[in-house]
C-alpha cells in the first residue's frame, strides 16, 4: 500500500525585482492507493501534480509530510522503494542515443533484474509490446508512438508493484494515447497499483478507481468519480471541477 | 549493489560518450594538434638559427676601408659597400644594404633600425668589429715586441652554458606539455558539459534519478566517465608529442646531436600528471557544469577553466619560475613548474609528494561538494 500523509511542498520564486516569493506548490495532500487500484490526480496546469508524483517518486523532498510504500520510508529504504515503482512522464525523455533493446538491458540492469532472464524478458516484452520490427533502432530515429511503446516497456522491465504516471498522455495523438490508457489497464488488472495525474477529466473518468481533485495545490475533492458527480450533481469531472472551483471563491 | 550501480552509471556515461560524435572528436581530434605544434614551433626556430648570410650581409661603410679591414671582411663572407654616410642611408631605407658603420675619429657607430635582418646582420658586424679589433691588439703588441699569445692567453675561459640546442629541445617539449595539459582541460568541458547539464536539458535526468540508484553513485559514474575521456585524450597526446619530437629531432638541425626522447623519468611523471590532471579538471567541470540549467550555459561558465588551467604555466615557464615547496601545492602551475625540473633531470620527490598530495585534497574536495549538489533537487532545477 502506498501511503501518501499530509505531504507539503514549499518552493521559493525569485520575482524579476529579485525579491524572494514562497508558495505551496503542494499543501496537506493525504491519500492511499491499494493494490489493483488506478488513483487519478487530476487539476489543470499548475495545480501542483508534478510536484506531487516528483515527490512520490522520491525525485523530490516535502517540505513536511511522509510517504511510505508498503510501510518503507524514503529516508531508509530509498533503493527498495524505489526499485518497486515505475516512472513514466510526458515531461521526461529517454535515450536517443541508444536502441530500445539497450534501454531495456540498461534499465534492466539498474532493476537488478536476475541477468540469466534479462534476454528472455525483453524478448516477451517487445512481443507483448509490438516491439519487434524497431526494438534495435535508435530511439532518436523511432516514430512518437513507437518512442512511446519503448517508455512502456522500461517501465515493465522489472515488473513493478507501482506506475506513477505523470502526464503520461499528454501532448500524444489519439493512437499512442491509447497504448498507455491500454498498458494502464491490463496493469489493473495484474493486481498493481497506480497513480495517474492528467488534466484530460474524461479520461480519467473512464479509468480511474479513485480520482482526487487538485486546486492551487490544495485536494478540493476526492471520490470515485461516480461519488464526485453525484456529490456536485454534475455529469462530467469537469464540470463537477468548475463547481467546486466556483463555490470555493 | 552500491558498487554495481556505479559501473552501470559509468557504463553507460561511456556508452553515451563514445556515441556521440563530438565527445570523441573533442577527445581524439584535439590531441592531433599537437605534432604541428612541435613541428611547427622547431621549424621557425630553425629559420631563425640556420638564416642564410646572403640574406643579411650587404654592410655600408662611410669610409674608407684598409687592405686588412677588407681582408677580413671577406674572410667573412661580408659584402661590404663603401659610399657617404648620406648615400648609405638613402641605400639602406632602399634596402641596398642590409646595416651601415659610420667612423667618428675612434668611434665606430653602427646604424639601423629594428628589424630581424637588421638584428642578424648587427650581430655579424660585431663579430666583425671582435676580429678586427683583436688584429689591431696583436699588431700594436708585435710593434712593442710583445709575444700576443702571452697577453690574450692570459687567463683560460670555459663556457658551460646551455647550449641554444638544448634551450630549443626544451622549450619546445615545455610547451608540448603544456599543451597536453590544455588538450585534457578541452577534452574534459565537453563531455563534462553534456552528462550534467546536457541530460538536464534533454530531460533524462528526470528519468535516471527514479532509477533505484544513489545520487552519489550517478555523479561519481558520470565523474569517473569524463576523467576517463580526459585521460585518453592525456595519453593520446603523450604519444603524439613522443612521436613528433622524434621525428622533429630528425627533421631540424638545431636539435643535431640531442635526445628529444623523453627520458624514463619525464615519462613517468608526465603520465602521473596526466592521471591526476584528469581526475582534477573533470571534477572541477563536472562542479561547474551541474550547477548550470542548460548545455550553453554551462559552456559559458567554463570557458575561464580553459584560460586558467594553460596560463599559470605558461607565464611560470616563460618568466622561468623554479618549483618551491610552497609552489608545488599550487594547482596548475605545481604541474609545468615540476615537468621542467624532470625534464632538466631534477627529481625532487618531496616537491612531487606534495603535488601528489594537493591534488588528491582537492579532487576529494571536488567530489564532496558534487555529490552534494545531486542529493539536492536543486540538481533538477
Amino acid at each position: 500500500m502506498l501511503k501518501v500523509e499530509h505531504v507539503k511542498k514549499k518552493f521559493v520564486k525569485v520575482d524579476k525585482k529579485k525579491k524572494k516569493q514562497e508558495f505551496w506548490a503542494d499543501n496537506d495532500i493525504t491519500f492511499e492507493a491499494y493494490e489493483g487500484e488506478i488513483i487519478g490526480i487530476l487539476g489543470p496546469n499548475g495545480a501542483g501534480k508534478t510536484t506531487l508524483l516528483r515527490i512520490i517518486a522520491g525525485i523530490l523532498n516535502p517540505t513536511e509530510g511522509e510517504i511510505t510504500f508498503d510501510g518503507l520510508h524514503y529516508e531508509t529504504d530509498e533503493i527498495k522503494i524505489k526499485k518497486n515503482f515505475a516512472y513514466l512522464s510526458g515531461n521526461t525523455k529517454i535515450y536517443q542515443t541508444l536502441s530500445a533493446y539497450e534501454l531495456l538491458l540498461m534499465c534492466a540492469e539498474f532493476y537488478g533484474v536476475d541477468s540469466s532472464i534479462i534476454k528472455e524478458k525483453i524478448k516477451k516484452i517487445s512481443t507483448y509490446l509490438n516491439m519487434d520490427s524497431f526494438l534495435h533502432q535508435k530511439i532518436g530515429n523511432l516514430s512518437t508512438g513507437q518512442t512511446q511503446r519503448v517508455n512502456i516497456a522500461r517501465c515493465l522491465i522489472h515488473d513493478p508493484k507501482y506506475y506513477i504516471l505523470d502526464e503520461a498522455t499528454s501532448g500524444l495523438d489519439i493512437i499512442s494515447s491509447q497504448i498507455i490508457l491500454d498498458f494502464i489497464k491490463k496493469e489493473k488488472e495484474n493486481g498493481k497499483t497506480i497513480l495517474y495525474s492528467t488534466h484530460y477529466m474524461e479520461e480519467a473518468e473512464n479509468i480511474c478507481d479513485k480520482v482526487l481533485l487538485i486546486h492551487h495545490g490544495e485536494v478540493i475533492k476526492r471520490g470515485t468519480p461516480h461519488d464526485i458527480l453525484e456529490s456536485t450533481n454534475t455529469s462530467n469531472l469537469r464540470d463537477a471541477f468548475f463547481k467546486l472551483i466556483e463555490e470555493m471563491e | 549493489m552500491m558498487k554495481t550501480s556505479l559501473w552501470y552509471v559509468l557504463k553507460k556515461e561511456i556508452r553515451e560518450m563514445f556515441r556521440d560524435k563530438k565527445s570523441l572528436s573533442m577527445m581524439l581530434i584535439i590531441p592531433l594538434m599537437i605534432p604541428s605544434l612541435v613541428i611547427g614551433m622547431s621549424y621557425l626556430f630553425e629559420m631563425q638559427m640556420h638564416k642564410p648570410i646572403e640574406a643579411y650581409n650587404k654592410i655600408g661603410f662611410a669610409y674608407s676601408l684598409s687592405d686588412p679591414e677588407k681582408e677580413i671582411l671577406a674572410n667573412m663572407n661580408i659584402n661590404y659597400i663603401e659610399k657617404s654616410f648620406h648615400e648609405l642611408e638613402i641605400d639602406y631605407n632602399n634596402e641596398l644594404v642590409d646595416l651601415y658603420v659610420s667612423l667618428d675619429g675612434n668611434v665606430y657607430t653602427i646604424h639601423g633600425n629594428e628589424s630581424e635582418t637588421t638584428t642578424f646582420a648587427s650581430r655579424l658586424v660585431e663579430s666583425y668589429f671582435d676580429v678586427y679589433k683583436e688584429y689591431l691588439q696583436q699588431e700594436y703588441l708585435a710593434s712593442v715586441n710583445v709575444n700576443p699569445q702571452d697577453v690574450t692567453n692570459i687567463i683560460e675561459l670555459k663556457n658551460e652554458v646551455q647550449k641554444q640546442e638544448i634551450y630549443f629541445a626544451n622549450y619546445v617539449t615545455n610547451y608540448a606539455f603544456l599543451f597536453i595539459i590544455m588538450a585534457i582541460t578541452v577534452s574534459a568541458t565537453y563531455p563534462a558539459t553534456d552528462v550534467t547539464a546536457g541530460e538536464k536539458e534533454r530531460g533524462t535526468l528526470e528519468t535516471l534519478l527514479t532509477f533505484p540508484i544513489k545520487s552519489r553513485d550517478i555523479i561519481l559514474g558520470k565523474f569517473l566517465s569524463v576523467t576517463f575521456s580526459s585521460f585518453i585524450t592525456g595519453l593520446v597526446s603523450l604519444l603524439l608529442m613522443i612521436i613528433s619530437l622524434l621525428i622533429a629531432g630528425n627533421m631540424y638541425s638545431i636539435y643535431e646531436g640531442q635526445n628529444l626522447m623523453l627520458s624514463a623519468s619525464s615519462f613517468l611523471f608526465s603520465f602521473l600528471v596526466i592521471v591526476l590532471y584528469s581526475f582534477l579538471i573533470s571534477g572541477f567541470c563536472i562542479a561547474i557544469a551541474s550547477k548550470s540549467k542548460t548545455f550553453k550555459e554551462a559552456q559559458s561558465a567554463l570557458t575561464p577553466l580553459n584560460f586558467i588551467c594553460f596560463f599559470p604555466g605558461m607565464i611560470a615557464f616563460m618568466i622561468n619560475i623554479r618549483a618551491t615547496a610552497l609552489l608545488s601545492l599550487i594547482p596548475f602551475l605545481n604541474y609545468t613548474l615540476l615537468y621542467t625540473d624532470v625534464l632538466n633531470g631534477v627529481v625532487d620527490y618531496f616537491n612531487i609528494f606534495l603535488m601528489i598530495c594537493s591534488t588528491i585534497l582537492i579532487i576529494l574536495f571536488v567530489l564532496v561538494i558534487i555529490i552534494k549538489q545531486y542529493k539536492s533537487e536543486q540538481v533538477l532545477f
